[in-house]
């Protein structure tokens, strides 16, 4: 892994880690932290650590930018259809949390 | 369990206790058949012996006399000047006398498994097969765990039923061919003395825990409806989280179980509000353990089953009616397998992190300037060098681990049970007694 793919798998893993922080309710939570748990995987958990401090408190924003972040990592070898898969999780999380 | 089958002799024991007449009840119209059936008793008596015995053994190194030392000098043996003898041991030794004078063979397995017609014979055959299985209990490995209050318990249990086998001994005399126990009167005695010297003291019942358990085993089958249901999946999670899961799968669990505390605890709270409380508490300690080990990560290990029973108890909780009421038993048994989850997942942590199984993430260099610069990151995961740096280590000693409640252990009914026969007095034609005036 080379260091622009690790900055940009660092920044989707801190915003969504700033997402389930963030989550009104556990259930919401949890659906954020399954699909930070489900980008590890396909890294096979060779991931570097997530920074949430300083990050905007903006839900809205945060999703914007990790759906970003992620389709970023389509730059760097990722398989295109994984990723669209966990941006549809992230999206069904967002449902979830603005419910 | 110790305390399952120190139970059952003691019932069996109590109920010999309380039949008098014996002749009438050994059903032989001829001596030889009632010789018969006191040999066979003399069987199961000698099993039980066996089992005093070797039930002295196991307590007798921590059975300490509770009267105060006549030697203060540590380093002189109690007793070795024949001045103060330890009560306990001379009940073993006593115990042991009798044993070996017996000409009686212990009962064969056949014997301890096959029913007797006659009421009186099943329950010596009953009390014998307790003994036969409470040796499981009292085995050498169970003893090194034993407390000395503990042993005084056991040898509080022994003088009990030694006592009892005393009294029937003199009650059974008449037996054709019956053998009494040798010197029975010094084995009585002797039982009388190692009872008063641990009443002296305060034993532990907690004895009971002590002992042979089965193995637990995962529940298979058609899920069981309602409740039931995400009970069952949450004790084969308990049971599949025996092997280490790796970090991702671990991450995985702790998040189911932050979601089933999280929608227990309204079921709950209709029934006990504190339970209820317990578990809401659970639920924010699971967020801040899963939060912490985001950042740590681990390929060693499996846990693909143990993810799968996590991922049943939500579905399965999730798919409840709102209105369901759910019993206190089913709480409780809830709360016992949150205790034990909750301890393996605390030493899979702590063990994962002092052995290297789990690495803590570093923190990248962010970028400052153009960002032009690039070069391949040579190493993601540091080893964690002291388990006490780590936030998770710190959350799952401070709030995880389920503080260690000391079993509530009583005495039981069986035991008040079995002194109460052994003094009782028969009453003659349902004669009530009252006092003269």
């Amino acid at each position: 892994m080379l260091l622009p793919h690790a900055q940009t798998l660092a920044q989707a893993r801190s915003y969504l880690a700033a997402l389930a922080d963030q989550a009104s309710t556990v259930d919401a939570s949890s659906a954020y932290e399954r699909v930070l748990i489900d980008l590890d995987r396909i890294h096979e958990d060779e991931c570097p650590a997530a920074d949430t401090e300083g990050l905007t408190e903006d839900r809205a924003v945060l999703l914007a930018v990790a759906t970003s972040a992620l389709e970023e990592l389509d730059q760097y070898g990722i398989d295109p259809l994984t990723i669209e898969l966990i941006i549809a999780m992230l999206d069904d999380a967002y449902a979830l949390d603005g419910t | 369990m110790y305390g399952e089958t120190g139970a059952a002799m003691r019932t069996e024991f109590a109920a010999l206790l309380r039949q008098h007449r014996v002749q009438q009840r050994l059903t032989g119209a001829t001596p030889e058949a009632r010789e018969e059936l006191g040999g066979r008793i003399r069987t199961y008596r000698q099993t039980v012996l066996v089992w005093l015995g070797q039930a002295m053994r196991a307590a007798s190194p921590l059975a300490f006399s509770n009267t105060p030392p006549a030697q203060p000098n540590p380093f002189r043996a109690v007793g070795s000047s024949g001045s103060h003898l330890n009560t306990a041991s001379e009940l073993a030794r006593a115990i042991d006398l009798a044993r070996q004078q017996s000409s009686a063979r212990p009962a064969s397995t056949d014997a301890l498994a096959t029913p007797n017609a006659t009421p009186m014979v099943e329950h010596w055959r009953l009390a014998a097969r307790a003994a036969a299985l409470a040796e499981h209990d009292t085995s050498e490995q169970v003893s090194a765990q034993m407390t000395a209050p503990q042993a005084q318990a056991l040898v509080g249990d022994v003088a009990a039923l030694t006592q009892a086998l005393v009294v029937l001994d003199q009650r059974y005399k008449n037996t054709p061919g019956w053998e009494p126990l040798a010197q029975s009167a010094r084995l009585g005695w002797a039982s009388l003395a190692a009872a008063l010297d641990v009443n002296l003291g305060q034993p532990d019942y907690a004895v009971d825990h002590l002992g042979w358990r089965p193995k637990t085993k995962v529940i298979t089958g058609p899920v069981r409806p309602g409740i039931l249901g995400v009970l069952q999946a949450q004790h084969n999670l308990a049971i599949r989280m025996m092997s280490a899961p790796n970090a991702t799968n671990l991450r995985l669990v702790v998040d189911s179980q932050r979601l089933v505390s999280a929608h227990l605890a309204p079921y709950a709270a209709r029934i006990d509000e504190r339970l209820a409380g317990r578990w809401k508490e659970r639920a924010e300690t699971y967020s801040v353990v899963q939060r912490e080990l985001r950042e740590i990560g681990g390929l060693l290990g499996k846990g693909g089953l143990a993810v799968a029973e996590g991922a049943n108890a939500v579905a399965r909780l999730k798919a409840l009616p709102h209105d369901t009421i759910v019993e206190p038993r089913v709480l409780s048994g809830f709360q016992l397998l949150f205790n034990r989850l909750d301890d393996r997942i605390a030493d899979v942590i702590e063990d994962g992190v002092e052995h290297g199984a789990f690495f803590k993430r570093v923190t990248l260099p962010r970028l400052v300037g153009g960002g032009q610069l690039v070069r391949p990151v040579r190493e993601r995961f540091v080893p964690v060098t002291s388990a006490t740096e780590l936030a998770v280590v710190k959350t799952v000693r401070e709030r995880l681990r389920p503080k260690d409640e000391p079993p509530t252990a009583t005495p039981g009914p069986t035991r008040v049970d079995l002194h109460s026969a052994l003094i009782h007095r028969p009453t003659t034609g349902g004669a009530v007694d009252v006092p003269n005036i």
